[in-house]
């Protein structure tokens, strides 16, 4: 699971869901919750969160130009590639924070991704979920 | 209307412990009483039925007092006319399921009103036979109906549907929660079992070692915490293998084993027989419709 | 051979009314001794349950004692009532009941005891008075017990014999049941007589307790 630290700065909701903005190092985070102030107390602007997202969640992209629906593009360099038969798991610096996806090895080799490289990781804001504080496990 | 406040000396597995509840309950609301065994749910409903004796505090059901413990009323159960739903049905064994009901009957009541149970429960039928030759699911029909002969201004359910496989189960919560309605009639249901409690109650009171800890719409209640995920299970670890790069755990939840995936160092932290949680977001089950 | 059947007579007349007022008094107690929590329930039981052990020339001796004019029971009972207990057939009456009350209590208290408690909740809360509750709930779901019990009661009347000896002695009409009858007759070396009165109680013994056991069979089916 990865996990981020960070700090709610903007909340949007309708009566049942809530987009909440959460900011870690410089970038802004965005999750989809079906949760709004009033159902969930930790839901305020200036509280502290942890992001969570799976490994799986977590799709890479090198020089994406174009326009996406994506909300959450940060910017990560490889530190290795564990590759298996059909999955590979690429361990990604983010701002000193270590990441990790999961890909198809099978695009691995179609990225030519290897140690060192600048890409973009991309996860879905409905992949995110958030937990009340900082939490390390 | 219905209020309550009885507080009486419990004797339980871990000791003694006192039961001290008071709560307040509108007409034709359907209330779950929900907790483990043992801390007071079944005490509370017998104290509502008179029972059981609450040593001290008060009962007024409808402007009528059941019980005043300073003013030393105690209504005795024949006279509160509750509708008493018990975990092993109760049903008297020397007669059929018509002279149950009609044995039910207050004095003077119209005969009638058995027959329309009879339709309304779908038991016509089995009218003519004793209870020892029914199943458990028509058992608690018949219960049912008994309880509902007598005219009740409060319906008490003490766990009537756990002994009865989760087929029949569902059947009968639909049926219960048709006849709350048909005769708008105040009811209390004791009960363990989350889905039950979401299924029919429109409030549900927590109950832990003789108090109510927590009540609210059970949704609500039994939703509240802290991830954002809003799909969760606790379950025990049968098995955790590696598969390719990653792990896979089995997980048994429920009855169900379900297999997870996770990564090498999360599936190194986690032991056999350990108990998790397995969170998902809202977003990711996809629901498919069970039986066409 | 000329038969007195007197004694027979006698044997089942007071077995019948024994166990009439066994019913009547029986019953009720083992309902009260079945739901009571009073301190004292063991010595009750101990009580009742004594004729099953003792032998019945204790009991006999002790009733004799009591049932004597000469004694305080006896001597008020006669005074006030004109009443005597000693050698006479209302004597053996009581004496019978005391006797056989283990034999209807035992399995009628069992069978209370062995009901649900929620069948007398079940009424009370449909609104039935005690009463009702007894003989519309509790009573019909015990007829096999109620069944064996009387049965039982009724065949160990016919069969006492020491404490009819001691209290009753053998006055025909009065208190010559069938099981003096037939020591008599052997003392007597009047086999024949003998023979008869032991045949028919053997017979009929028999006959009472295997309606008893087919009732039962056919009741836990």
């Amino acid at each position: 699971m990865n996990r981020l630290k960070g700090q709610i700065v903007a909340i949007d909701h309708s009566s049942h869901m809530s987009l909440v903005d959460v900011a870690v190092g410089g970038d802004i985070f965005t999750a989809t919750l079906l949760e709004t102030p009033e159902s969930a107390d930790y839901l305020r602007v200036g509280s502290s969160v942890t992001l969570l997202f799976k490994e799986t969640e977590v799709s890479l992209a090198k020089s994406l130009s174009g326009l996406i629906s994506l909300r959450n593009r940060i910017a990560v360099a490889i530190r290795s590639i564990e590759r298996g038969d059909i999955l590979s798991a690429v361990e990604l610096d983010y701002r000193g924070n270590t990441l990790k996806s999961v890909i198809t090895t099978r695009a691995v080799e179609r990225l030519q991704l290897t140690a060192g490289d600048q890409v973009e990781a991309l996860i879905k804001a409905n992949e995110i979920a958030l937990m009340a504080g900082h939490h390390d496990h | 209307m219905i209020q309550v406040n009885v507080s009486k000396q419990l004797h339980g597995v871990n000791g003694e412990f006192q039961l001290d509840v008071s709560l307040e309950i509108a007409q034709g609301e359907f209330i779950a009483l929900f907790g483990s065994s043992g801390v007071g749910k079944t005490t509370l409903l017998r104290c509502l039925a008179g029972l059981e004796q609450a040593e001290q505090g008060n009962i007024v059901v409808n402007g009528e007092v059941w019980l005043d413990s300073d003013a030393r009323i105690n209504l005795p159960p024949q006279q509160r006319h509750t509708g008493y739903m018990f975990q092993d049905y109760a049903l008297f064994p020397n007669m059929t399921v018509r002279g149950n009901l009609e044995f039910a009957l207050r004095k003077g009541a119209d005969k009638k009103r058995v027959n329309e149970l009879l339709e309304l429960m779908d038991i016509g039928a089995l009218q003519h036979r004793k209870p020892d030759t029914l199943s458990g699911g028509q058992k608690q029909r018949v219960a049912l109906a008994r309880a509902l002969a007598s005219e009740p201004s409060l319906l008490l359910l003490d766990e009537p549907f756990s002994a009865l496989d989760a087929e029949i189960r569902a059947r009968l919560h639909d049926e219960v929660l048709r006849l709350q309605r048909h005769f708008s009639i105040t009811t209390i249901l004791v009960s363990h079992d989350v889905s039950e409690v979401c299924k029919l109650a429109n409030r549900v009171m927590v109950m832990e070692a003789g108090r109510i800890v927590q009540q609210g719409n059970p949704i609500d209640v039994f939703s509240a915490g802290q991830t954002s995920g809003k799909f969760r299970f606790t379950g025990e670890i049968l098995a955790i293998e590696p598969m390719d790069i990653m792990f896979s755990l089995t997980v048994l939840v429920g009855n169900q084993i379900v297999r997870v995936v996770t990564m090498p160092d999360e599936a190194a932290r986690l032991r056999l027989g350990e108990r998790v949680m397995l969170v998902s977001k809202a977003f990711n089950p996809m629901v498919l419709k069970l039986g066409g | 051979m000329i038969i007195d059947w007197q004694p027979l007579i006698l044997t089942f007349k007071l077995a019948a009314v024994t166990t009439a007022i066994l019913l009547c008094i029986g019953v009720p107690f083992a309902w009260w001794l079945a739901n009571t929590r009073i301190r004292l329930k063991p010595a009750v039981e101990a009580l009742v349950s004594m004729p099953l052990v003792l032998p019945p020339s204790v009991l006999g001796f002790y009733l004799l004692l009591a049932f004597s004019p000469e004694y305080w029971f006896g001597a008020w009972l006669d005074r006030e009532a004109g009443i005597r207990l000693a050698f006479s057939f209302e004597g053996l009456v009581v004496a019978s009941v005391i006797f056989s009350f283990p034999f209807l209590v035992h399995p009628v208290q069992a069978a209370f005891q062995n009901l649900p408690r929620s069948l007398t909740d079940a009424a009370r809360v449909l609104g039935k008075s005690s009463l009702q509750t007894f003989m519309h709930v509790l009573l019909p779901n015990i007829k096999p017990a109620l069944m064996s019990g009387t049965v039982l009661g009724f065949a160990h009347t016919v069969g006492e014999f020491g404490v009819v000896l001691m209290i009753g002695g053998n006055l025909p009409n009065e208190t010559r049941v069938a099981s003096i009858a037939i020591y008599d007759e052997a003392e007597a070396l009047n086999y024949a007589a003998a023979n008869f009165y032991a045949g028919v109680l053997f017979f009929l013994s028999f006959i009472i307790l295997l309606a008893v056991y087919m009732i039962n069979r056919r009741a836990q089916k």
